[in-house]
């Protein structure tokens, strides 16, 4: 019996530990056939140890890779398994739509409160014949930069009354179309921009209602969205990350059951 | 799972160098396994005939080896010869598609270099 040497049996070692990397059905069919033909290649004296490393690392690299994309096709080329996977993405879609959903309508909901209250108050005092610059006294809110609530009184032209509120020194005006549909309806919620641009325009959420009486017109109580809007954009950025995680943990469960269920083929 | 259809899409070199080395233990006929009859060939035979020049010079590790004889067997290339001197051993040998496949791949190729050599890129009596 020819007695082996030492650093052959420590390559030898090294060897079946790096067996252990491929997917565990190959290592199982073929883990002791490989180790025995990485023996075989030690002890062939025509083979250089110093070709023979390099392309053994190099293969078990490769090999590794090309063995586990070759579980995974066989893994996903399962009609079954394909369906519960598209199945849970769509439920976890869903899930993640509502995340995002439900908690944005409430803020876009309760943004509009205060200017429900506002308008509706100053719309009863004008109907009762109170002079708008009494009724909506003159203040000084900033609609670019403050997040405070405000009520502007326009004419049944459409043309400012009285404003508690100003953008660059002037008080805007809303588009005629919003005046018109309120002149049919009686109220409207809308998202009015007066200054367009993502990063530095203005977002208010404005109610417009309509003042009858003999003095007719309008009210528009508004208020700043940018603190809601960034508060949604980070229930979209959760919701977004939550979507990510459950499809992540859908992909790597269809792996994993698919390959302890993996039909033999042998 | 055998598909039992002979591949028309040219062989990878490393199918190509396994086809060619089991198909050489054939017609030689030499008894690999001590056994005192062909059962086939084991793997590092398999990979010894493939780095030799005439086996296609293909340098084979043992993880592209049994991939591809893994896969092989599945499109019933190759099978189990299921003679063995030894456990840790397993013998290869080719399939009636296997030599089909062989077969078809060789005619290609014997086309390829006829091609060539009728363009001139080949001289003429040179080694095909």
């Amino acid at each position: 019996m020819t007695r082996t040497p030492p650093q052959f049996d420590r390559l030898e070692r090294f060897y079946a530990l790096a067996l252990r990397l491929y997917p565990a059905p190959f290592h199982d069919e073929y883990g002791p056939s490989m180790r025995q033909a990485f023996r075989d290649a030690l002890r062939d004296r025509t083979l250089s140890r110093r070709s023979l490393i390099p392309l053994v690392l190099r293969d078990l690299v490769t090999s590794i890779a090309k063995e586990h994309l070759a579980m995974l096709r066989d893994t996903f080329a399962r009609p079954a398994l394909i369906f519960n996977a598209l199945v849970l993405a769509g439920i976890s879609t869903g899930v993640a739509l509502a995340l995002y959903a439900i908690p944005q309508q409430v803020l876009r909901q309760g943004l509009n409160d205060p200017q429900l209250q506002l308008a509706g108050d100053l719309t009863a005092r004008l109907e009762q014949g109170i002079a708008p610059a009494e009724a909506d006294p003159a203040g000084s809110v900033d609609m670019a930069r403050s997040l405070a609530p405000f009520v502007i009184a326009y004419d049944d032209e459409g043309r400012p009354l009285a404003s508690q509120a100003h953008l660059n020194g002037k008080t805007p005006t809303p588009p005629s179309g919003v005046f018109d549909y309120v002149r049919q309806h009686g109220e409207e919620r809308v998202s009015w921009q007066p200054i367009l641009g993502r990063d530095h325009g203005v977002r208010i959420a404005a109610v417009v209602q309509r003042v009858n009486g003999p003095h007719p017109g309008f009210v528009l109580a508004g208020r700043n969205m940018r603190e809601v809007e960034a508060r949604e954009e980070q229930v979209e950025h959760m919701a977004g990350l939550t979507w990510i995680g459950m499809l992540g943990v859908i992909v790597a469960g269809t792996a994993v059951f698919g390959r302890f269920t993996k039909p033999k083929t042998a | 799972m055998a598909t039992g259809t002979t591949p028309t899409a040219p062989l990878t070199s490393a199918v190509f160098a396994i086809l060619l080395s089991l198909a050489e233990g054939e017609k030689t006929g030499s008894p690999s396994t001590g056994l005192g009859r062909w059962g086939g060939k084991h793997g590092y035979l398999i990979m010894k005939d493939a780095r030799a020049p005439e086996g296609g010079g293909v340098r084979l590790g043992p993880g592209t080896l049994y991939g591809s004889l893994d896969r092989m067997m599945r499109d019933g290339l190759v099978e189990e010869s299921g003679v063995s001197d030894d456990e840790r051993r397993r013998y290869y040998r080719l399939t009636n598609l296997g030599h089909s496949a062989l077969a078809v791949e060789l005619e290609r190729l014997d086309a390829a270099v006829a091609s060539a050599r009728s363009l001139g890129l080949l001289p003429h009596g040179s080694r095909s």
